[in-house]
């Protein structure tokens, strides 16, 4: 039956069907790599191999001055940070990054970080640690306990665990720690139970900051029992062509207290005419503690005025003032600082603790490391226009400063600090004949997505093209697996 | 003779064939960018088809 159905057609006919056949499942199959049906796909990328490498997906590493693809067969990152993106047909919720790479940091280069991209109008990437060698050491040399995927180590063994810890720094009575948990503990990508109280409290005054200042900044303000009222002025120079939106964001322990937007309808980009806004925050009867005002600004909008309630108003990690006339001076509680000085007109001598540091040079960044011993360092700049940035907090006047922030193991922190207790979210990469391999989760679900694509970060702090060293990270692979809705919960739900 | 009339006639199919592969192909790029580029370069789709339909008008 089917013999003679078969010997019916004719050899045209039964060829057509045979390659109308091929077609349909080529296009079935390429469709069925755009919806992903099951939720679940994985792209990964050799960076050794000829062909079949999966570019198509991973693309390669920029900016290209930062990569070095001629010394190795792989990449080698030579300079901080690097970025690159990963196509995806749909949207996925998680994204499990795993790296292949060899370590070629010296130890003033402890930190591997990967991160993605979360937010394009103040580029901030969500970060996860690849390498601490920081950790690493004490994870060797101080008494370790690894619990609910958290690591705790201790310098002497006061604890048989992280909960029996925990309950005691939420009494704020720690072993060993008679002047207060912030100055026997430090953490890394862990937020602890832990709430902050300021030990020197006085009334607080209303204070005007009319020093102006350029693109995204953050701030902690210290409230009790006090209202919260912040005018702000912003100015829209109107140098760039793109739209720039005002979003400020008040939040507490990292939940949304309130948030404030004004949209940009960008009538004159790229003009040169400047547009003034204003924003007003006022909050009663917020509970005593820390708030953190995120200030969302592309650098074409400068913060032209802060009029504050409260005194207790500490920048954190950044300042960038700009058209401000005559010296400046600020104060920061780091004992090292960043600059970067984008206009010839503003390299300088800056004081810095008491010591002069020379900033000589236009887009690149200076480490500057002060050996005062003050907790308090004052910073005088002759000019402005300047990125000044650190791991601890800024602030127009020394009453101002506060950081509620615990102490980081990061590139700068020292096992001679006072740290007896360390608690950190962190799984130290297994090693191999040399090639390490670590693993790190992304929620996607807030992740920027332009064009299908998601912009990923690997981050070595402190490590510059310019500082003649040979030290790099010598990249071999990278895996990414996908994790999202398979698509009978799209239909369904 | 009837050989080579199969093989003529299988040499213009798969020409034809690469042609819509083409054409579908560009369709689902317009309409899905990366669809298919993000596997593989449509240019050797386009060099195959090429050559199909230049050997098919040869063997014509």
């Amino acid at each position: 039956m089917i013999k003679s159905f078969w010997l019916k057609w004719s050899f045209l006919f039964k060829f057509r069907l045979f390659l109308g056949l091929i077609l349909f499942i080529i296009v079935v199959l390429f469709l069925y790599l755009k919806i992903v049906p099951f939720g679940r796909i994985t792209y990964s990328r050799d960076y050794t191999a000829k062909f079949n490498s999966g570019k198509g997906f991973i693309y390669s590493f920029t900016p290209a001055e930062r990569v070095d693809l001629k010394s190795s067969d792989a990449p080698l990152m030579i300079g901080d940070p690097i970025y690159f993106s990963l196509f995806t047909p749909r949207t996925f919720d998680k994204a499990k990054m795993t790296i292949v790479y060899r370590d070629n940091l010296s130890l003033n280069k402890p930190l591997v970080e990967a991160g993605v991209l979360v937010d394009n109008t103040i580029w901030r990437y969500d970060l996860k640690p690849i390498d601490n060698k920081g950790l690493d050491y004490l994870m060797l040399t101080w008494h370790k306990i690894e619990e609910n995927g958290h690591l705790f180590l201790q310098k002497n063994d006061n604890y048989s665990s992280l909960a029996e810890w925990e309950k005691d720094l939420a009494r704020g009575e720690l072993k060993g720690c008679e002047s207060g948990p912030e100055n026997c503990l430090a953490v890394y990508n862990y937020n602890p139970p832990y709430n902050y109280q300021m030990s020197n409290y006085r009334t607080a005054v209303p204070i005007v900051l009319d020093k102006p200042l350029r693109g995204a900044h953050q701030f902690y303000v210290y409230l009790k029992n006090e209202v919260l009222r912040l005018d702000m002025s912003f100015v829209d120079l109107n140098q760039g062509l793109k739209p720039a939106p005002i979003e400020i964001i008040l939040s507490k322990d990292n939940k949304t207290i309130t948030t404030r937007r004004v949209d940009d309808a960008n009538l004159s980009p790229g003009s040169g005419l400047i547009e003034e806004k204003q924003i007003l925050i006022e909050e009663k009867n917020l509970a005593a503690g820390v708030y953190k005002v995120e200030i969302k600004i592309s650098d074409d909008v400068v913060i032209k005025k802060i009029i504050s309630s409260v005194d207790r108003l500490a920048f954190i990690n950044k300042v960038w003032p700009v058209s401000s006339n005559g010296e400046l001076t600020l104060y920061t509680d780091a004992d090292y600082l960043q600059v970067k000085a984008l206009n010839p007109a503003s390299l300088q001598d800056i004081s810095f603790g008491g010591q002069e540091f020379n900033l000589n040079e236009t887009y690149r960044q200076f480490d500057f490391k002060t050996s005062a011993i003050e907790q308090i360092k004052k910073i005088k700049l002759k000019k402005d226009d300047v990125i000044l940035e650190n791991n601890g907090v800024f602030a127009w006047a020394p009453n101002s400063l506060f950081n509620p922030s615990l102490p980081k193991v990061d590139r700068f922190f020292s096992v001679k600090t006072a740290a007896k207790y360390i608690v950190a979210d962190y799984k130290k990469p297994s090693e191999e004949e040399g090639f390490k391999t670590a693993t790190v989760e992304f929620d996607l679900k807030g992740a920027y997505r332009e064009k299908g694509k998601y912009s990923f970060m690997i981050s070595v702090p402190g490590l510059k093209i310019e500082d003649s060293t040979k030290d790099n990270l010598e990249i071999y692979e990278i895996k990414i697996e996908l994790r999202g809705r398979t698509l009978w919960q799209k239909i369904w739900q | 003779m009837a050989k080579d009339l199969a093989i003529n006639t299988s040499i213009r199919e798969i020409f034809y064939f690469l042609s819509i592969l083409l054409f579908v192909f560009i369709v689902l790029e317009i309409i899905w960018p990366n669809i298919i580029l993000a596997y593989f370069n449509l240019n050797y789709l386009f060099l195959l088809c090429f050559l199909g339909g230049l050997i098919s008008l040869i063997k014509k």
